[in-house]
């Protein structure tokens, strides 16, 4: 038997379609080996399905690479920190640190967004406070934001520990003080008249641009060389920052651009393929397993038992998956390893009906009949008699089965049946499909994951193909 | 084994598909208790409203409790909620089987009936139309390009359409419709031309008259048939080619070749003659399957049909429409395979008498 | 003239090596009314032979050529359509080896045997109809059978079936590729007597096409030896069985079992060789016991031994190359 499957191997790789469904499925499983090392297990508890992971991250943006096919140049989204004071001045009555983040700035817009956090503050007496300025390539200075942290609470005894495990965070962008301050700065330093209240939204236009009553939006970007400045005031030498960072928002983002949430949908597709494979082999081995076992039992047994396994497994069979899967996924609660098992329970039928047709035309073979005349017993003939006779064939039907496994798991995760605390592709093209994404154009949030679902099941398509010819022997000779 | 014999054990077996259906439906919304917190729920809505009305008349607080304890067992009572899920059981699949569907908790019709036949009469013809219009453009495309490649196995073109084929079989419907209305977008903000509408089945509002109406419905078909029949046609052609080619190298293909026949001749009436019934049988189980996948295709472009209907019972938690549904698409499903039982008695004649 | 002259017939396949030469420069001629049996182990190109004159080509046919003539008409000459419609089955029909996969199996067999009646004449469907069930009565089978699939028939009731439809358009010549051989031997009795009836009653030709040399002498005037693609030997019935001068011939007697004789059958050493690549020289000489110095280099020329009797082998000539 094992000749039998080497030989079975060996005819896959001389075709094409095998040789190219082989070379995906090893690129797949390699990239699901790096997906398991490089993201935890709870992957979809802790990081995906937790808005405060990707904060920082710009929404609804293309792939970084689409920037290569625009004529003006878009933001780069950079993300600035510092645990270490760039600078300290010391006076009697307190410590100052500035924390410098040097930005360059050469970009044809302004930033989607900006934001500040801060991270870690430790203090032994009085809380410190901390600004926020931003030095313009025009000399000019704007500033931006200003924060106390918060006093010690009753009861609290120091050192006094602040943001330690969810970081203080800012979005800039839409403060209505930051506003303010930047139209302050605006009237200050160009005498325009801005008003606060109508910056909310805008602020990074004016902090990274001057007033251009020609352009469109009033302002034009000015490029050049900044300085973010992080100035903490402390009461005492002990007193400290863990890390500041600045975020430029970019409008583009990574390999695959984000999703509503500022997901890195690289990050949610690259967890994807495990997960695909794990539906679809499991389902497909499952299935396999049961449906031969019961396929050669019933075609070699004969008798009730045949009757009574070929009426089940007709029935079985005979019954229209997806409203079914439908139901039982909703009714019996969205949790991966139940959608695998209801299509276990729905996949063995069919390849217990091929199995049997199989087998009954085995059974009849001069090896099986003089095993029995010597008196092997009925396990030992289905054993090592009929299922090696046909393991080329079971092997080739299980590939067969993945894609349909990957494909359901797929269509029930797009209506929303999906196991929420596994992110699949299914899911992550439903998000995109009920937020809209398709009919306001971003390819890359449906795009991606529909061409890794078409193309995980083409490859076992595409294997399936190559071993048709050891499948069907007519098939090796008709070819000229 | 008669005609009559091997119809009857299909058709039983058919059946108790249906049966198996419901069975497992019925159970599994018993047993895992959703049954009875639904009804609950129904009965606390209704104690609810009784509540309002009833404070207007009795003014007594302990009397008014007392009313309601006894109104609440009545409706309790009158659900079943007093008796465990599984004597609810045989009633339940005997008003599914007697078509006595009841009514919708939330969904209606367009004319604002609850009652799920009603329902099921709007909604049925919408999806049989869409799927049976593409499976027919599909069967009349295959036919002609499968007997094309037939004659021509092994070439390029022949390659191309095995390879398209393979594809299209891991090419979810759903996916192909997303991104054929990723292009309509793409086309609209490029061209300024509105190709396809995205979704629905009229403009909202309708427009007037029974032709506009009718080419409108057209319009708004045209993306999903488009979808559907794209999707399928690639294998269904390699089926269809697949059967022409094992069955032009029989025998009595030759033998009829030999006979002077013309090759149109040969063609209808001994290749296709003898390919028919498997070809007729991956139609019609193509045709019965993708009733069921309208549930994905209806969803993707909002067509509100029995697959739409299916999605939304579910999402609105609507037990009986639920129910209801899960055995229209068996049933349908095993419509179609009886009548293929059936069919396929009439044109192969070796089935008739083996 | 004779009613059949063919000269230099060749079919080659194409395959992934150099093409199988199934039938290689073949020549014969068949007079009206006369049966010619073509004798050959299996593989040597017999039914090569059959599907060339009825220019039923496979897909990957190649090098076909030679001259055919017909009735006086130069049938090679033809295009195809041209032949279809005027030599197919109307000059020349054929019974297939093997009637179990020859009948269409969703047919009624009455339909199958009409079918170019129907098509060519464009006869009535009560003419078809008429003619048919004559043929039916020719080959001695119940009327009723003509509304029967083939499946519900017996393999001689089907056998009978194929010949009452080679005969529908009264053709002069008909190919009987192995009529006989799927047949139990009772069968086969009753077939060739029907064979023989009908070869006397209509005068018709026959190429009978069969492994079994004895059998093709039972009912053929002349004999044909085919070996790998070429005919060794041609001869009358008698001859080529009392006096055989091909040592492939004389083997081929030799093999077959007799119940008078005590001598033990003689098989054949060796397997036929392989068409796509024959030996050099003689084709036979690697299993010949009589082999000697030319036959491995130059193909023996066509030798005639007696009148009406020619052989293809360098020991019944002088000629050398």
């Amino acid at each position: 038997m094992r000749e039998r499957l080497r030989a079975t191997l060996s005819e896959l790789l001389t075709s094409t379609t095998g040789k190219v469904g082989v070379a995906f499925l090893a690129v797949m499983v390699l990239i699901s080996i790096y997906a398991l090392t490089a993201n935890p297990v709870d992957f979809g508890d802790r990081l995906w399905n937790n808005p405060a992971a990707w904060a920082d991250n710009p929404k609804n943006v293309p792939p970084a690479w689409t920037g290569l096919f625009q004529s003006t140049r878009p933001v780069t989204h950079s993300v600035l920190e510092a645990t270490e004071p760039t600078e300290t001045r010391e006076s009697t009555r307190f410590v100052e640190r500035v924390y410098a983040l040097d930005l360059d700035f050469p970009y044809d817009e302004a930033p989607t967004f900006t934001s500040f956090s801060l991270e870690d503050v430790t203090y032994q007496e009085r809380p410190p406070s901390v600004s926020l300025e931003v030095a313009r390539p025009d000399g000019r200075t704007v500033s931006l934001y200003r924060l106390a942290v918060p006093a010690p609470r009753a009861g609290e005894s120091p050192p006094y520990s602040r943001y330690e495990s969810t970081p203080f965070r800012v979005h800039l962008t839409g403060e209505p003080s930051v506003a303010g301050e930047a139209a302050a700065f605006l009237r200050e330093e160009f005498g325009a008249g801005a008003q606060g209240g109508s910056l909310i939204g805008r602020v990074d236009e004016a902090v990274f641009g001057t007033p251009d009553a020609a352009s469109e939006s009033g302002f034009r970007p000015l490029q050049g060389e900044y300085r973010v400045l992080v100035t903490a005031r402390f009461r005492d030498e002990a007193d400290s920052i863990g890390r500041v960072r600045f975020v430029v928002g970019g409008s583009q983002f990574g390999l695959m651009g984000t999703d509503s949430l500022g997901r890195d949908l690289a990050r949610g597709l690259v967890f994807g393929f495990p997960v695909a494979l794990t539906i679809g082999l499991l389902t497909a081995i499952m299935a396999t397993v049961i449906g031969t076992t019961l396929g050669i039992i019933s075609g070699y047994t004969g008798g009730k038992t045949d009757i009574g396994i070929q009426r089940f497994s007709d029935v079985l069979s005979n019954i229209p998956l997806l409203p079914i899967l439908l139901f039982l996924a909703f009714i019996l609660g969205q949790k991966l390893w139940i959608v695998i098992a209801i299509l276990i329970l729905f996949g063995w039928p069919g390849m217990t009906i091929v199995i049997r047709s199989m087998v009954l035309q085995v059974r009849s073979g001069q090896l099986v009949e003089a095993s029995a005349a010597l008196g092997a017993s009925r396990w030992r003939i289905m054993l090592r008699h009929i299922f090696p006779q046909m393991a080329p064939f079971v092997f080739a039907q299980m590939i067969f089965f993945t894609p349909a496994a990957i494909l359901a798991e797929a269509g029930l995760s797009f209506l929303g049946l999906g196991d929420p605390s596994i992110p699949t592709w299914g899911q992550i093209l439903d998000q995109g499909f009920r937020t809209g994404a398709v009919y306001v154009g971003y390819w890359w949030w449906v795009f991606p994951p529909g061409l890794l679902i078409v193309l995980t099941a083409l490859t076992f398509v595409l294997i399936a193909l190559g071993m048709e010819r050891v499948v069907d022997p007519r098939l090796r000779t008709v070819r000229q | 084994m008669s005609i009559a014999k091997t119809l009857a054990i299909r058709g039983a077996t058919l059946v108790g598909v249906l049966f198996a259906v419901l069975v497992m439906v019925v159970v599994t919304l018993g047993a895992t208790g959703f049954s009875d917190r639904m009804l609950t729920a129904i009965v606390n809505e209704e104690v609810r409203g009784l509540r309002q009305g009833l404070a207007q008349t009795i003014r007594d607080a302990d009397r008014l409790e007392a009313a309601l304890r006894d109104h609440r067992q009545e409706l309790e009572a009158s659900y079943g909620l007093d008796r465990p899920w599984y004597s609810r059981l045989p009633q339940m699949i005997g008003r599914v089987i007697r078509l006595d569907l009841g009514e919708a908790r939330t969904l209606k019709t367009a004319e604002g009936s609850s009652s799920i036949t009603a329902l099921l009469r709007e909604r049925l013809p919408r999806t049989m139309m869409l799927v049976t219009t593409a499976s027919f453009i599909t069967a009349c495309l295959g036919l002609f390009f499968g007997v094309k490649l037939a004659t021509r196995v092994g070439s390029r073109s022949d390659r191309v359409a095995s390879l398209f084929a393979a594809t299209s079989n891991a090419l979810p419907a759903w996916w192909a419709g997303i991104l054929l209305i990723l292009l309509t977008y793409v086309i609209l903000s490029t061209f300024g031309v509105r190709v396809f509408p995205p979704g629905g089945m009229y403009s909202a509002p309708p427009p007037e008259g029974g032709l506009p109406r009718l080419l409108d419905l057209l319009w708004h078909a045209a993306l999903p048939v488009i979808t559907l029949t794209l999707i399928s046609v690639g294998s269904w052609t390699y089926v269809v080619r697949t059967m022409v080619m094992n069955t032009a190298q029989e025998d009595f293909v030759t033998v009829a070749r030999a006979k002077g026949l013309p090759e149109s001749a040969v063609m209808r009436s001994h290749i296709l003659r003898v390919a028919a019934p498997p070809i007729l049988t991956g139609l019609i189980l193509g045709l019965a399957s993708s009733v069921g996948g309208a549930i994905l295709t209806e969803t993707v472009f909002n067509w509100p049909g029995m697959g739409r209907l299916y999605y939304d019972a579910i999402l609105s938690v609507d037990e009986s429409v639920v129910v209801a549904l899960t055995f229209m698409f068996t049933l349908i499903y095993v419509t179609a395979r009886f009548t293929l039982e059936v069919l396929y008695i009439v044109v192969d004649p070796r089935v008739r008498y083996s | 003239m004779s009613l059949l002259e063919v000269s230099d017939l060749t079919l080659h396949y194409a395959t992934r090596g150099s093409p199988v030469r199934a039938v290689d420069g073949v020549s014969f001629r068949l007079e009206r009314g006369q049966a010619l049996g073509v004798v050959g182990e299996s593989g040597s190109g017999k039914t090569s032979l059959s599907l060339a004159l009825m220019r039923l080509l496979p897909s990957n046919a190649t090098g076909y050529g030679g001259s055919v003539t017909l009735d006086g008409q130069d049938v090679m000459a033809l295009s195809n359509d041209e032949f279809r419609r005027q030599v197919r089955w109307r000059k020349m029909s054929m019974v297939f080896q093997g009637a179990q996969s020859s009948l269409n199996p969703v047919l009624r067999v009455g339909r199958q045997v009409a079918e170019p009646l129907m098509l060519e004449d464009g006869a009535r469907k009560a003419q078809a109809r008429e003619r048919t069930l004559r043929l039916f009565d020719l080959v001695r089978l119940p009327r009723e059978v003509a509304d029967r699939y083939p499946h519900e028939l017996s393999g001689g009731m089907k056998q009978r079936v194929m010949i009452a439809m080679s005969l529908a358009l009264d053709p002069a010549l008909v190919v009987l590729d192995e009529p006989t051989s799927a047949l139990d031997v009772s069968i086969q009795a009753q077939m060739m007597n029907l064979l023989k009836d009908l070869k006397s009653e209509l005068g018709i030709s026959f190429i009978f096409i069969t492994h079994d040399i004895a059998l093709a002498s039972d009912i053929c005037d002349r004999i044909a030896v085919v070996y790998a693609g070429q005919m060794v030997e041609l001869g009358s019935a008698d001859d080529a069985l009392t006096q055989p001068s091909h040592p492939y011939t004389q083997r081929l007697l030799g093999s077959i079992p007799r119940l008078a004789s005590s001598e033990p059958p003689q098989f054949i050493p060796g397997a036929p060789p392989d068409l796509s690549e024959p030996p050099a020289g003689c084709r036979f000489h690697p299993r010949c016991p009589l082999a000697f110095e030319p036959c491995d280099r130059a193909e023996p020329p066509v030798a005639a031994v007696r009148d009406g009797h020619e052989a293809r082998c360098w020991l019944l000539t002088e000629e050398r190359p």
